[in-house]
């Protein structure tokens, strides 16, 4: 990685993100980026440090994307 | 149900963010109409409990590709019509459930081989002592040996 940029952030509400798609997303991410996930009252806050500046695309964004569809996968399953 | 408020919108940015009532859009019409928008936008969910009896859902979206004004306040009245839609094809499923859990059984029974006909049960063990090979209504006998056979009768009749 080159130059990375400060850490960023991002708050999941609970009830809509769940947890293991956030570590799911993080571990997908994890060559772009570093993440810490900490509950946070009703939201999980998800700092995300050391993003890739060559990264292609913006990370934090595709990250939210990514933990948001595979929430929606998840609960899927369940149903 | 009414459409999704405009809370901020910031065409600049090419991002705005609605608001929904939690009481009139369940969770999951919000996932549906979400995950059409995911391939291109980026969407953010959040709920703001502070507001009103059940709270309100805040949906945060942002173009993948450089949006205008017209084609931010586009994607929000897709995001309102997608919402519909989600809500109209989840009243349509739970009104039809037993019919689809009915088709989908039968057809994966019938892929397993075991639903065969009660009548074609019942009837296997029945013996009328034929043979495959037997043909007592002359289905087997050639058009031909059928039409000379009457043809002769004819013109031994005519003789």
């Amino acid at each position: 990685m080159g130059e990375a940029t400060a850490a960023v952030v991002v708050r999941l509400h609970r009830a809509l993100y769940m947890q293991q798609a956030i570590k799911e997303a993080a571990e997908a991410f994890a060559e772009f980026a570093s993440f810490a996930i900490a509950r946070d009252g009703g939201h999980y806050a998800v700092t995300i440090g050391d993003i890739d500046p060559h990264a292609d695309g913006d990370v934090v964004a595709e990250f939210c994307n990514f933990a948001l569809y595979h929430t929606m996968q998840r609960k899927k399953k369940r149903l | 149900m009414t459409a999704p408020a405009v809370e901020t919108f910031d065409p600049a940015q090419g991002r705005m963010t609605l608001a929904l009532d939690v009481g009139l859009y369940p969770t999951d019409v919000l996932y549906g109409a979400a995950y059409v928008f995911i391939d291109r936008a980026y969407v953010l969910l959040d709920r703001d409990e502070s507001a009103g009896k059940s709270g309100r859902y805040l949906v945060h979206l942002r173009g993948k590709a450089p949006l205008g004004e017209a084609d931010l306040r586009a994607m929000a009245g897709e995001f309102g019509n997608e919402l519909l839609s989600q809500a109209l094809r989840r009243k349509i499923v739970k009104a039809n459930q037993k019919i689809i859990e009915e088709i989908a059984t039968q057809a994966i029974a019938g892929a397993a081989g075991g639903a065969l006909p009660t009548d074609f049960l019942a009837g296997a063990g029945d013996d009328d002592g034929l043979d495959f090979l037997d043909d007592p209504l002359g289905i087997a006998v050639p058009w031909e040996e059928k039409f000379k056979k009457k043809k002769d009768d004819g013109d031994k009749e005519g003789a």
